[in-house]
């Protein structure tokens, strides 16, 4: 059994309200599981804490066998390229003052990868490997659509070589019509590149038609695994 | 969000602290500026004496500075609790009773002053009361900008020399009140207008209001609604309104020669006399402090103990939609005129043509010494203007800072806020000798809160915002966050603010130059321009009123830059929140 997200007793408190109540799920390499459960029942506070983008208040959370919950930020710091996070709010989570091809070029220079040679066109290959081509680079994220936000902030996540992605209702502030596109593209992407998928959503019928597994939260405890 | 109460203490306790302070500044004068005072009072005392190393050291002995600096303080502090201030060094007599003489003219003034204010602050809000709709402020802007030794100058030549009506210095009778009060009073009525006419359209527009109109309730009961909903949280402005009323004291009572306790000041700087300057001093801080709390009691008194926060801050007042049109124009005129002057020079004396009326060769005529008047402007804008450049560039690096560190900012602010330029400005010459420098320091000090204010909720923003954890999870550090992210998004916005206060440091410099605070003579300063003009303003009025004219286009200029950066500031924040609204309707 080959686990790449294991959490084991989550626990994240705000003050005295305790938003996850001892969770524990894991997410193996190419295979996607669902997060699913009403408005507020702590599946972001679940992601964040998964991430430690947030500290968990009790628990631990283990990256292809390595716990992370103990581990000083600097240590952490090398870790965390290989899972990335995937928000909500495509203008969000973009810088409004960076072009996407700068964005899109951040984690390389980041994490030392970048070459002034070869970067550029790793950056036009992740563009394109979303969809996108070098005129979008050139722009904006407020001179984009909502789709093509989301789709640079999934270029952008995967310029980390990422191997675990947690999405956070990717597609929930997108039109209809653009969902499937988005949607196909994460398919495709963890086909090609064995991603695992931590994926947070409301709509129960999109669940089923993309998961592999499913779980369901309610008032911060796991209800239900399949 | 801290409670408004806590807020109190904290502000008392930061402005107690300022206090104790400035005391003990003043009574370690000696040991840090470097400037022995012995020598200053030596001259003030007798104008025969020789200074000799015995007399010197006779006057030190005397004035207690042999005990050294920690002594010394430990006996001013015990006499300050017995309600002791010492003596003049200078006289010889005792400090209290020329504080509080000096106190009873100037609360005479402030009153009549205070007067004026509210007569001018209800000439500015009535016409937004009867219309029911907002003006664009811009006339209460402007008399807000005005400084008041300008003001004060202009109504001595104007109602004092050229009518006649009102006598120009002394203070025996009501009729020395007038000018003085009036000086005094309008830029303060400018400032209370326009804070509660700014206030007024936006609560006017209130739901409740809509209501009331749509009932049927008079015009009249929905404007006593709507000041009854203003006024409140104004009360606070008060106190400000009256810290800047003993600043402006200095200037008007030097101006009109009204014994009062501001001129005592000055004259106590300038002759070294520190315990009369550590009594005067202390009697303004503390006069603004009693305001300050008594307004903040009130408010506490207006409000009832149920309704203090809740619901009660006013909304937030829509600047007037200004184009850069109006700054432009008057920036182009002044650097008209200013180009002009530099090409000529201002030191040439020319004593053939002293107090000449405007000609071909001297546009602006030509001031006691013959020197032309247009090349001195020129020459002194660009010192002015200079001085003040640097000014707000060093202002904006600690303003950045302490974006960062919002709680200390918020104190040292409040500190700042209960500080008048002025009063800092008599500090720091008293301390290290009136100059351009100390004047350019002492502005400094003083004048950037509302940066820094800018630049933490600009830090508070950025922060917040979504695309730092983004950060994070690509394994960025926070120094990479920080010069990456943080900064780039603050300093420009708070460098074009910074940009835009540049005329009215440059006022702020000239009327501390005025007082004779700043740059020394022959150097051709505005205020200093403006001062050695009184002397001769019925011979020669265009010597006069040239200076006072180009300091009243620089006001108008501060005015219409703030109103423009504040405009342009509330239409950016809100097409960045239409970008962020994009985001929960749907979008393709
Ligand atoms: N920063 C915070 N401070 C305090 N409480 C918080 C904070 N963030 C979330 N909460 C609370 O924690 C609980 C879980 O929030 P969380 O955002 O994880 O829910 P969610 O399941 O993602 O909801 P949604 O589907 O609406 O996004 C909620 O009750 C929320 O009010
Ligand atoms: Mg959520």
């Amino acid at each position: 059994m080959n686990a790449l997200l294991e959490v084991r007793d989550l626990v994240v408190r705000y003050g005295a309200a305790l938003a996850v109540d001892h969770v524990s799920f894991e997410v193996r390499a190419g295979e996607t599981l669902a997060l699913v459960g009403p408005s507020g029942c702590g599946k972001s506070s679940t992601a964040a804490a998964a991430l430690l983008l947030r500290r968990p208040d009790g628990g631990e959370v283990r990256f292809e066998g390595r716990e992370l919950t103990r581990l000083p930020e600097r240590d952490l710091r090398a870790l965390r390229p290989a899972m990335q996070p995937v928000f909500q709010d495509p203008y969000g989570s973009l810088s409004p003052r960076q072009r996407i091809r700068d964005a899109v070029a951040e984690p390389l220079r980041v994490q030392g990868r970048w070459d002034a040679a070869t970067g550029p066109a790793r950056v036009a290959e992740l563009l394109a490997r979303v969809g996108l081509d070098a005129a979008h680079g050139l722009r904006r994220p407020h001179e984009l659509s909502g789709g093509q936000c989301q789709r640079a902030g999934i270029a952008r996540a995967l310029a980390s070589e990422p191997r675990l992605l947690v999405l956070d209702e990717p597609v929930s502030a997108l039109d209809p019509s653009v969902r499937a596109g988005v949607l196909n593209l994460l398919a495709e992407l963890q086909e090609t590149l064995g991603l695992g998928y931590l994926f947070i959503c409301h709509d129960m019928a999109l669940v089923r038609h993309f998961a592999d597994r499913t779980a369901e939260m309610r008032d911060g405890r796991l209800v239900r695994v399949s | 969000m801290r409670a408004p109460a806590s807020a109190g203490v904290r502000a008392g306790a930061t402005r107690a602290l300022a206090l104790a302070a400035v005391f003990a500044g003043v009574g370690l004068l000696p040991w840090y500026s470097g400037r022995d005072p012995a020598l200053t009072v030596l001259r003030a005392r007798s104008a025969e004496q020789e200074p000799t190393p015995e007399a010197l050291a006779a006057i030190r002995a005397d004035l207690g500075l042999d005990a050294g600096p920690v002594a010394l303080l430990a006996d001013r502090a015990s006499g300050l609790l017995r309600g002791d201030l010492g003596t003049s060094w200078v006289s010889g007599t005792d400090v209290l009773p020329s504080v509080t003489a000096g106190l009873q003219v100037s609360l005479g003034l402030m009153g009549a002053a205070l007067a004026v204010a509210l007569a001018v602050a209800a000439a500015l809000v009535a016409p937004v009361l009867v219309r029911g709709r907002g003006t664009s402020g811009m006339v209460a802007a402007m008399l807000a900008a005005v400084p008041e030794f300008l003001l004060a100058t202009v109504l001595l030549v104007v109602g004092g020399v050229w009518l006649g009506w009102f006598p120009t210095a002394g203070w025996k009778g009501p009729v020395h009140l007038v000018l003085p009060a009036v000086a005094l009073g309008v830029p303060a009525g400018g400032l209370l207008g326009r804070l509660a006419a700014d206030a007024l359209p936006a609560v006017l527009d209130e739901r409740w209001a809509e209501l009331w109109r749509a009932a049927g309730v008079t015009r009249a009961r929905v404007a006593g609604g709507a000041l009854r909903r203003v006024l409140p949280p104004l009360v606070p402005q008060f106190g400000l309104v009256v810290v800047g009323l003993t600043g402006g004291a200095v200037a008007v009572e030097t101006i009109f020669a009204v014994p009062g306790i501001g001129r005592t000041a000055l004259g106590a700087a300038r002759s070294q006399d520190l315990p009369l300057l550590q009594g005067a001093v202390l009697a303004l801080l503390l006069l603004g402090l009693l305001v300050g709390g008594a307004a903040a009691l009130v408010r506490h008194r207006l409000l009832g103990p149920g309704l203090r926060d809740a619901g009660l801050t006013l909304p937030a007042p829509r600047p007037p939609r200004v184009g850069p049109a109006v700054p432009v124009v008057l920036a182009v005129l002044l650097l008209g005129m200013i180009g002009w002057g530099l090409l000529r020079d201002p030191y040439a004396v020319d004593t053939a043509t002293r107090l000449a009326p405007p000609s071909s060769s001297h546009p602006l005529g030509t001031d006691g010494l013959g020197r032309d008047v247009l090349a001195r402007l020129g020459h002194g804008a660009a010192a002015t203007v200079g001085t003040a450049a640097a000014v707000c560039a060093l202002g904006f690096l600690p303003a950045l800072a302490l974006g960062f560190v919002p709680n200390v900012a918020a104190g040292v602010s409040d500190i700042a806020n209960a500080l008048p330029p002025v009063i800092v400005g008599i500090l720091v010459a008293a301390a290290y000798g009136p100059g351009t420098g100390g004047a350019a320091l002492a502005v400094a000090l003083v004048s950037w809160p509302p940066l820094a204010a800018h630049a933490a909720a600009l830090v508070q923003e950025v922060r917040a915002s979504r695309f730092l954890s983004a950060q994070r999870a690509i394994g960025a550090g926070p120094w990479w966050v920080l010069t990456r992210h943080v900064l780039p998004s603050v300093a420009g916005p708070v460098a074009r603010h910074a940009l835009l206060r540049l005329p009215g440091t440059a006022l702020a410099l000239a009327s501390l130059g005025f007082l004779g605070l700043g740059a020394q003579p022959p150097a051709p300063e505005w205020g200093l321009l403006l001062d050695e003009s009184r002397a001769y303003v019925e011979r020669a009025p265009w010597a006069a009123l040239a200076p006072a004219a180009a300091l009243a286009v620089l006001a108008a200029l501060a005015v219409s830059a703030a109103a423009y950066g504040a405009s342009a500031r509330t239409t950016r924040a809100a097409r960045t929140a239409r970008t962020a609204r994009k985001v929960p309707s749907r979008v393709r």
